[in-house]
């Protein structure tokens, strides 16, 4: 046994030894990346795909990204532990004061969209109005072969199936858009549920994250639900058409994402950056435009340490070549107003 | 074999003094810090679960517990939901799994075939190492569509008129697609604990209670469960604990329906776990410390279960006059 005990201290003195020397070699690792040049950000699930799209093109610094979701982002960045916080819904005011001067800049543009199970009813077959799907959700609306949806849709056979309006059981910016849309063309959703990245759902089920609300509505006859659009096209989920102000029926797409985001340009951008582009008002000029666009934000400190770093990657995610390189993911590039807007606040960080 | 290399060295020091006394001296640091770590660490966690809920808990003090809804838009939340999920959906897959975990447990220690045993018994035990992530996926794929097609239409048609056997949820999700995944999830560890307690049943009380002219099922009822009785309690209320905490499998079965209580086993529902697992990482404003007050009855919650269990088995070790155990 006292050989034993003498292997027991070699055994420590070596495991010593090893943690000693891997401590210094990540320790010389980290030195090494951190004189390449490190960007640390955490937040919205929805941006993550375009986020890390632009982080293998930028090659000044090494852009690390964790999609923790909106709130999360929102918290670790007014903690400072990241460099840049990213969040769906524009910063609410307890969050502005919380995070101690931070800015918020828009840098991606894109569309939440309702998807559908029907027996008996393809994609993009189905007519909605806001009005409509507000009363699905609120459930006044409790069948699919109501006399609302029917005169939206002449021609469609509409089956006799209760309708399951699925939401979103985790806090989102889709939910958010959602809900943000609701309010705006639904007084009675407006006073009783709200806008919000969680609200208080009158009825139906919810499913975990995007994917699990597209798992629910493939899954069951009956469902609505929504999604950002880039799950309804990788899940081969039927997406609904939306008549929007102008009293068009648009499909979510790049082109009428882009047209909702014509809004922006003769108004006044407020200099919190706080945009939203649902529901565009009645004119011909968005004849075109989809609802649920949504914008969603990049937040960072306007003065830290790593300021010079952080403006040249996001000097590079509001350039064209950028904008342009996250289309495969839904995302619609920035009108130049919105662009011109941001460059601004990005100015103001030093 | 750190408490056998102890009592070696023990018994030699009167021949190497200085090195086993350091030796001791060491182990007693290491083991000591190491203890006083983990009651350091619960203390610093319950801290930090007071202290975050300390907003929710002066906003909606223990109205909270019987406030139906949740609500951020117009800051009013409440419990009552989850903690209605929660006991409904831990107390139902305990009913579920104790039989199926005793009838398993008696089958690989007393009725199978001595070759059958030891893979059934380490298939059993696998159960446990799925990560509920893969159950909760399988569970709203697989296991939600099968029991709404076939499980909960022919429960509905033959106990309809029982309330908790309502319509059938659409979706295949809700409190009863919870209680069936939590089942699973909490089968192995009742079943693996009951076995060890029927194989620690001394042989010669059961082949007395045969030689006596008992079948074996006398047998089991009469020596086997009176024995083990205390450790059942005890393996039930352990996987009561796990089945009020499990978050993540239940967050994506249950349904997440969060603005009412109903007695149909097949709506959605919620539980406090599966809410804070789905909300923490986006919530804001009063919603942060209304979660970390759902978190602070959780953690109340399992002091209370685990006590329990201590408390019936040592009530049980007494009254069998086993101190030992």
């Amino acid at each position: 046994m006292p050989r034993n005990g003498k292997l027991v201290r070699i055994t420590l003195a070596l495991a010593a030894a090893g943690l000693v020397a891997a401590l210094a070699v990540t320790s010389a690792g980290a030195a090494g990346k951190r004189s390449a040049g490190t960007l640390n950000g955490a937040g919205s699930s929805l941006v993550a795909p375009a986020v890390a799209k632009w982080g293998s093109m930028y090659s000044a610094d090494t852009v690390n990204y964790s999609p923790i979701g909106s709130g999360g982002g929102i918290s670790q960045i007014s903690a400072r532990s990241v460099d840049f916080g990213a969040s769906d819904a524009p910063l609410t005011k307890s969050q502005g004061d919380d995070c101690h001067g931070c800015v918020q800049i828009p840098w991606a543009l894109t569309a939440t969209i309702p998807v559908y199970n029907i027996p008996g009813v393809g994609d993009r077959q189905l007519k909605l109005t806001g009005t409509v799907l507000a009363n699905l959700y609120l459930g006044n609306i409790t069948n699919w072969n109501d006399p609302a949806i029917k005169a939206l849709n002449k021609g469609l056979n509409l089956p006799d199936k209760k309708i399951v309006p699925v939401h979103r059981s985790d806090g989102s910016g889709d939910t958010y858009a959602f809900t943000n849309y609701l309010s705006k063309v639904n007084k009675s959703w407006k006073s009783k549920v709200g806008c919000a990245t969680t609200v208080s759902w009158p009825t139906g089920p919810g499913g975990s994250k995007n994917p699990g609300v597209a798992a629910l509505v493939s899954s069951t006859p009956g469902a609505i639900g929504y999604v950002s659009d880039f799950y309804a096209i990788q899940n081969h989920i039927a997406k609904a058409q939306m008549k929007n102000a102008a009293g068009s029926y648009v499909l979510p797409k790049i082109s009428s994402i882009e047209a909702a985001a014509q809004l922006v340009k003769g108004a006044k951008i407020p200099a919190n950056n706080k945009i939203s582009i649902t529901n565009p008002p009645k004119s011909k000029k968005y004849k075109n435009a989809w609802p649920m666009s949504t914008f969603t934000y990049v937040i960072v400190p306007t003065s830290s340490p790593k300021a010079a770093q952080i403006k040249a990657f996001i000097k590079f995610v509001l350039s064209g070549r950028a904008q342009k390189a996250i289309q495969p993911y839904v995302f619609a590039p920035m009108p130049s107003s919105v662009i011109k807007a941001a460059n601004k606040t990005l100015a103001s960080i030093h | 074999m750190s408490t056998f290399d102890t009592t070696s060295e023990t018994v030699r020091r009167p021949f190497s003094g200085r090195r086993a006394r350091l030796g001791d001296v060491l182990l007693q640091g290491v083991a000591g810090t190491a203890a006083a770590g983990a009651v350091a660490l619960l203390g610093l966690i319950a801290y930090k679960v007071v202290d975050g809920s300390r907003l929710a808990l002066s906003t909606f003090g223990l109205g909270f517990l019987t406030h139906i809804g949740w609500d951020p838009v117009h800051n009013h939340m409440g419990a009552a939901v989850f903690l209605f999920g929660a006991a409904v959906t831990s107390l139902g897959a305990l009913v579920l799994a104790t039989p199926l975990a005793l009838g398993i447990a008696l089958f690989l220690t007393e009725l199978a075939p001595r070759w059958i045993r030891a893979p059934v018994t380490a298939l059993v035990e696998t159960l446990a190492a799925i990560p509920s992530v893969v159950i909760g996926l399988w569970g709203i794929i697989v296991l939600g569509p099968v029991l709404r097609d076939h499980v909960m239409p022919a429960l509905h048609s033959t106990l309809g008129f029982i309330p908790l056997f309502g319509t059938p949820s659409p979706t295949g999700t809700g409190i009863f697609t919870a209680i069936v995944v939590l089942t699973i999830m909490i089968l192995p560890i009742v079943s693996s604990i009951s076995r060890e307690l029927f194989l620690g049943v001394p042989s010669e009380l059961k082949e007395a209670a045969l030689a006596l002219g008992t079948t074996r099922w006398e047998m089991v009822r009469g020596v086997i469960f009176p024995y083990a009785r205390g450790g059942i309690a005890a393996a039930m209320i352990l996987g009561l604990g796990r089945a009020i905490g499990e978050a993540i499998a239940v967050s994506m079965v249950i349904g997440s329906f969060d603005n009412g209580i109903s007695w149909n086993l097949f709506n959605g529902g919620d539980t406090p776990a599966a809410k804070i697992a789905n909300e923490f990482t986006n919530a804001s404003g009063l919603e942060v410390p209304s979660l970390f007050y759902l978190a602070l009855i959780l953690l109340v919650f399992s002091l209370v279960v685990n006590t329990f269990a201590q408390i019936i088995v040592r009530r049980v070790a007494r009254r069998q006059g086993l101190a030992a155990r």
